[in-house]
C-alpha cells in the first residue's frame, strides 16, 4: 500500500523534475501540502546530475523508489552541495515511510539552501510531515509554521 | 544407485539353495576352495556394492559442497565519468590498470583503451548494475587540470555520464575453504574450454567418466618410454583426484577414482562437471597457499580476470594442468614455454585455432606477473570492515553460499594513495626515531558527504591480513577530543570563539582524595586567552577549566551525539582525551564536523544484491542533524586556524594548500600515540601512529601523524574547504593576543566565524598602533 501511495505523492516532484508526466495526471489526486511548493533543480546543475534526476524520476514513476533513491545518491556524490538533491532524497525517503531519515535529509538541504526561501519552505513542509508521521504533533505544527512564514515572505 | 545392494541381497542364497549347494560341493570334494564360491562371490559383491555406495556418497558430498558454495562477491565503487569529474591523469591510469584494462592500438575489445596526450579512448566492459545496465561502449575522455574536460562517444557526441565496471575486490568465503575466485562456465572464454578438452580429454563430451582407449594409449606410450609420459585420465577423473588431493599413486586409488568418475557422470551433466573442474583444478602454489581453479590462477599468474586471457595465456594455463610445480613459470620458464608451444601445436592439429594464431601466440614469451597478489584480496583491512558490517545483517552461511553481490564504497585510487603515504612516511619516521620497524600505523579516509569509507589501512603492511588497527586499535585520543569540548561551549555554553578563557594551573580532586593536575604540553601557563587560541594551540589547562565549567557529562553526551556509539565514563580526564578510541570511531566523530553538524556513521557498503541481482538490502545515505550547523561552522573556522597558525601549521611544508583544511593534532602521554584528524571539502582522513606494545614512539601528533596525513592529501590532490561564503555567519579577522578585531598590522590574525551580532566590535591594539596590548586586554576583562 505504501508504495502505491508514495507514487501519487511523488507526482509534483515528477512534474517539477521535467514535465515527463502527461499533464492529464496533474489533477489526479489532491496533492498533499508537503508537495508544495514544487522545487526544480538550479540552472547551473551539471548535465550528469540532470541525467540522474531524470532517471530517478523514471524509477519513481515505475514505483521503484529504492532505485530512485540510489540514483539520487549517485547525483549527490557528484554534486554534494546541491540542496535540491538532498530535498528530493528527503521526499523519496518520506514516501518510503522513513520519517526520521527524511527529516535529516530535509534539514541537510536547508543547511545548504541559504537564501532560497522556496526550497526552505519545501523542506519545512517535508519536516512537518515527517514529524507528524512520527507522532510529534507539536513539532509538526512548529515546522508547518516555519514553512508558512517562508511561504508568506516569498 | 541405492537399488544395487537390495538386488544383491535378494540373490543371497536361501536355506533351500544352501542344501543344494552343499550337495553339489560334496560332489566336488576334491576342490574345497570352490565349495563356498557362491557365498564368497556374494559377500564380495555385497562389499563392492557397499563400497560403491560409500564412494557415491563421498563424491556427491564433495561435489555438492563445492558446487553450491557461491561466496559473496565484493566490489569497489564504480568510477563515474562526467564532465567536470575530478580525475587526475595518474589516477585514471591507476584505475584502468587495477581494472585490468589493457592498452591497445585501437580499443576494439571491451576492456581495452588507447591513450595519447591527455585524450583517452576507453572501450568499457559494461556492467549490469541493479539501477540500470551500463552497456559496453567506446568513450573518449579528455583530461586536463585534474578534471574530465570532455566526454564524448565514438561519434564525437557529448556523453553525460559513464560508469566503468566496478573492480572485484574479493569474495567472502567460509573460513575452512581455501581461497578461490569462482568462475561460472559462461564467464570462461570458450577457447579455454576447447583447449582444455583438446589437450586433456578429447572424448570428454562422449565418454561416461573414463576413457578406456585413452588409458590403453597412455599405457602403451608409457611402456615404450619406460616412464610415465602420458596420462589417460579424463577431466572427470582429474576432477575427482583434485577433490581428494593426495600424492598416493596406488592402483587401488586409481580404481576408486575411476569408479567415482563414473558415478559423477551418472549424477551430473557435462557442463556441471566442467564448471567444477575449472574451479577445482590445482594450478600452482604460493608458500602454503594452493592455487586452485582457473579464476584464481588467472589472477595469480596474469593479474586479470579469466574472461580476458589471450591465446598464449590460455595455452600457458592449460600447460600447467599437467604439473604446476614441474612447469612453474617463475622457476622453470623454458620448460613451461616448451610445454605451452606443444599445447599450441595440439590446438592447431585439432583445429581449435589456426596455424597463424598459434604462431602469433608462440612468438610471445611466457610472462607472468612478478609479484602475484597475496591472499584472497588486496584490501584485507577494508574487506574486514565489509565483513563486519555484513555480519550485522546476515548469517555467515548466507554470505558464503548464497551468491550475494556486495557493492562497497572502496575507492581503489584513494586506497592506493593512502597505502603509498603510509609506506613512505612511516618508514621514514621509523628510521628517524630508531624504532626498528616497530612503528605501526592506521588510516581511514571517508567522504565528507555521507561518511562513505573510501580507504582503510590497518597497518604499515597494507597487504597483510592481520590485526586491523583502523578498527581494533583503541588508543587514548589525546587532544583530538578538544574540539568536542569547544563545540559544547559554542553550541550550548553561549561562548564565542573570541570569549576569554582561563589557562591558569588547575587541580582537580578525585573521590578518593587523589589529585589530578593537568599541565600544558609546554609547561607554561598562558593566563587569559581567547577561546579559539586555547583550541588551536591545544592548551590543556584552559580546556580542562572550560570543560569543568560546562560539565564533563555534557561533553561526554556531545561526544555520543557526534557519533561515538558507546558510553564513555565522564571523568575529568575525558577532557584531555583519556578515552580510548579506534581510528574508525574518531572518523565517525570528525565526520560530523566535516559534514557541518550532520552525523553519518562510516559505512562501507552501498547495497547487497541477491544472486538474481535484486537488492536485498540497501544502506542508504543517512544524515541526521546532530548539532546546530552554525555552531559547527564556528568550530570549523577555528579548526582551520589550527592548520594556519596552530599545531597543524607544519602541514604546509609538505602540502601547500593545507591552510585551507581543518584539523586537529592529538598526542598522548610520553609520546605513545600520534594522531591527526583533518578534512577538506571532499575527504576526511584520520591517521594514527603508535606501537602495538604501547611503548613511546617519540612523535607528537604534529611530528608524526600530521606528516602522513599531509602526504596523503597531497597524493589525493584533495580540494580544501570552500572559502567562507553565504552561510549566514559573520567572518571576522581576530587578533589572537587580545581576542579583538584585527586589521592590517596584526600578526597572525585568525579568520573566524561568529553568529550575527556576536563578533568582537572593538579593534585590537595592533590595529590602531597602540603598543599596550596587554593592558588593553586586561582593561577589557576588568570592565
Amino acid at each position: 500500500m505504501r508504495r502505491v501511495a508514495g507514487w501519487w505523492l511523488l507526482v509534483p516532484w515528477l512534474l517539477a523534475a521535467g514535465c515527463a508526466v502527461p499533464p492529464a495526471e496533474e489533477g489526479f489526486t489532491p496533492v498533499p501540502e508537503a508537495e508544495r511548493p514544487v522545487v526544480v533543480p538550479g540552472r547551473d546543475t551539471p548535465p550528469a546530475v540532470r541525467r540522474l534526476i531524470a532517471r530517478a524520476r523514471e524509477a519513481a514513476r515505475a514505483g521503484r523508489l529504492d532505485r530512485a533513491e540510489a540514483l539520487l545518491e549517485r547525483a549527490v556524490r557528484i554534486d554534494p552541495r546541491n540542496p535540491v538533491l538532498w530535498h528530493y532524497m528527503a521526499r523519496v525517503h518520506l514516501h518510503q515511510g522513513r520519517a526520521a531519515r527524511a527529516e535529516g535529509l530535509a534539514a541537510k538541504s536547508n543547511s545548504l539552501a541559504r537564501g532560497d526561501r522556496l526550497l526552505q519552505e519545501a523542506n519545512w513542509r517535508v519536516i512537518a510531515h515527517a514529524r507528524a508521521a512520527r507522532g510529534d504533533a507539536a513539532g509538526a505544527r512548529a515546522a508547518e509554521a516555519r514553512a508558512e512564514a517562508l511561504g508568506a515572505g516569498r | 544407485m541405492a537399488r544395487k545392494p537390495t538386488r544383491k541381497r535378494r540373490r543371497r542364497p536361501g536355506p533351500a539353495r544352501r542344501t543344494a549347494s552343499r550337495r553339489r560341493s560334496g560332489r566336488r570334494g576334491r576342490w574345497p576352495w570352490l565349495r563356498h564360491w557362491k557365498r564368497a562371490l556374494a559377500v564380495l559383491l555385497a562389499a563392492a556394492a557397499a563400497w560403491t555406495v560409500y564412494l557415491d556418497v563421498t563424491i556427491r558430498t564433495a561435489f555438492e559442497g563445492k558446487r553450491w558454495a557461491l561466496p559473496a562477491h565484493v566490489y569497489a565503487r564504480p568510477l563515474e565519468l562526467y564532465e567536470g569529474a575530478p580525475l587526475a591523469e595518474a589516477d585514471f591510469r591507476l584505475e584502468l590498470k587495477r581494472l585490468a584494462y589493457r592498452p591497445a592500438y585501437i580499443p576494439e575489445q571491451p576492456g581495452t583503451y588507447s591513450h595519447s596526450g591527455s585524450t583517452w579512448v576507453v572501450h568499457t566492459r559494461g556492467f549490469d548494475f541493479w539501477d540500470g545496465t551500463e552497456p559496453p561502449r567506446i568513450v573518449q575522455v579528455q583530461l586536463g587540470g585534474g578534471r574530465v574536460q570532455r566526454l564524448t562517444d565514438a561519434g564525437g557526441r557529448a556523453v553525460d555520464l559513464v560508469r566503468l565496471d566496478p573492480m572485484f575486490i574479493g569474495g567472502i568465503y567460509p573460513s575452512h575453504h581455501e581461497d578461490r575466485v569462482l568462475v561460472q562456465l559462461e564467464d570462461v572464454p570458450p577457447l579455454l574450454v576447447e583447449a582444455l578438452i583438446a589437450v586433456e580429454d578429447r572424448k570428454f563430451r562422449h565418454h561416461h567418466g573414463i576413457d578406456l582407449r585413452a588409458i590403453a594409449r597412455a599405457a602403451w606410450a608409457n611402456l615404450r618410454a619406460g616412464a610415465a609420459v602420458q596420462g589417460g585420465s579424463t577431466l572427470t577423473q582429474q576432477l575427482v583426484k583434485n577433490f581428494f588431493l593426495s600424492n598416493e599413486r596406488s592402483l587401488w586409488r586409481k580404481a576408486n577414482e575411476a569408479v567415482m568418475a563414473l558415478l559423477l557422470e551418472l549424477h551430473y551433466d557435462k557442463d556441471e562437471i566442467l564448471e567444477a573442474y575449472l574451479n577445482e583444478v590445482y594450478l600452482g602454489q604460493q608458500g602454503r597457499r594452493a592455487i586452485h581453479g582457473f579464476g584464481l590462477a588467472s589472477r595469480f599468474y596474469f593479474d586479470k580476470p579469466v574472461g580476458e586471457l589471450d591465446l598464449a595465456e590460455i595455452a600457458t594455463l592449460v600447460a600447467l594442468v599437467r604439473g604446476p610445480g614441474y612447469y612453474d613459470p617463475r622457476r622453470h620458464p623454458r620448460r613451461l614455454q616448451r610445454r605451452r608451444d606443444r599445447i599450441l601445436d595440439i590446438l592447431v592439429e585439432r583445429n581449435v585455432v589456426s596455424a597463424g594464431e598459434a604462431a602469433a601466440a608462440r612468438s610471445r614469451p611466457v610472462r607472468v606477473v612478478a609479484d602475484p597478489p597475496h591472499g584472497i584480496t588486496p584490501y584485507p583491512a577494508f574487506m574486514d570492515l565489509v565483513r563486519r558490517q555484513l555480519r550485522r545483517d546476515y548469517r555467515d552461511q548466507d554470505l558464503t553460499s548464497e551468491g550475494l553481490r556486495v557493492f562497497t564504497t572502496l575507492d581503489p585510487v584513494v586506497q592506493a594513495r593512502a597505502e603509498a603515504a603510509v609506506a613512505a612516511q612511516v618508514a621514514a619516521l621509523d628510521r628517524a626515531r630508531g624504532l626498528d620497524g616497530r612503528l605501526q600505523a592506521a588510516v581511514i579516509v571517508t567522504s565528507t558527504t555521507g561518511g562513505e569509507v573510501l580507504a582503510l589501512v590497518g597497518g604499515r603492511d597494507a597487504r597483510f591480513a592481520g590485526f586491523n588497527r583502523a578498527l581494533d586499535a583503541r588508543r587514548p585520543v589525546g587532544s583530538l577530543i578538544k574540539p568536542v569540548v569547544y563545540l559544547t561551549a559554542l553550541a550550548e555554553g553561549g561562548y564565542t570563539l573570541a570569549a576569554p578563557v582561563d589557562d591558569s594551573p588547575i587541580r582537580i580532586g578525585g573521590p578518593g582524595g587523589e589529585e589530578w593536575v593537568p599541565a600544558n604540553y609546554d609547561h607554561v601557563s598562558h593566563g587569559e586567552v581567547p577561546l579559539f587560541v586555547a583550541l588551536t594551540r591545544s592548551y590543556n589547562q584552559a580546556t580542562v577549566r572550560l570543560g569543568m565549567a560546562l560539565g564533563v557529562k555534557r561533553v561526554a553526551a556531545m561526544l555520543r551525539r557526534l557519533g561515538l556509539e558507546r558510553e564513555v565514563p565522564a571523568y575529568p580526564s575525558l577532557l584531555l582525551g583519556a578515552v580510548a578510541m579506534s581510528p574508525e570511531e574518531v572518523a565517525a566523530v570528525y565526520q560530523t564536523f566535516a559534514a557541518g553538524g550532520f552525523r553519518s556513521p562510516p559505512r562501507a557498503i552501498r547495497e547487497v544484491l541477491d544472486a538474481r541481482g535484486e537488492p536485498l538490502k540497501r544502506f542508504p545515505l543517512n544524515v541526521e542533524q546532530a548539532v546546530d550547523p552554525a555552531a559547527v561552522a564556528l568550530l570549523n573556522s577555528a579548526l582551520r586556524e589550527v592548520m594556519r597558525h596552530g599545531t597543524g601549521r607544519a602541514a604546509r611544508q609538505w602540502f601547500a594548500p593545507a591552510g585551507g583544511f581543518a584539523g586537529k593534532t592529538g598526542t598522548t602521554d610520553d609520546l605513545r600515540d600520534s594522531w591527526f584528524a583533518g578534512f577538506g571539502r571532499r575527504h576526511l582522513a584520520v591517521v594514527w601512529l603508535g606501537r602495538d606494545d604501547n611503548a613511546p614512539i617519540g612523535l607528537s601528533g604534529a611530528a608524526g601523524a600530521l606528516r602522513v596525513w599531509s602526504d596523503l592529501m597531497r597524493r589525493l590532490h584533495a580540494p580544501p574547504l570552500d572559502p567562507p561564503g553565504e552561510d549566514g555567519l559573520e567572518w571576522v579577522e581576530v587578533d589572537p593576543a587580545s581576542g579583538l578585531r584585527a586589521a592590517a598590522g596584526c600578526e597572525g590574525a585568525a579568520l573566524l566565524a561568529f553568529r550575527p551580532g556576536t563578533a568582537p566590535g572593538e579593534y585590537a591594539p595592533c590595529s590602531t598602533g597602540l603598543a599596550e596590548r596587554a593592558s588593553h586586554w586586561l582593561r577589557r576583562i576588568l570592565r
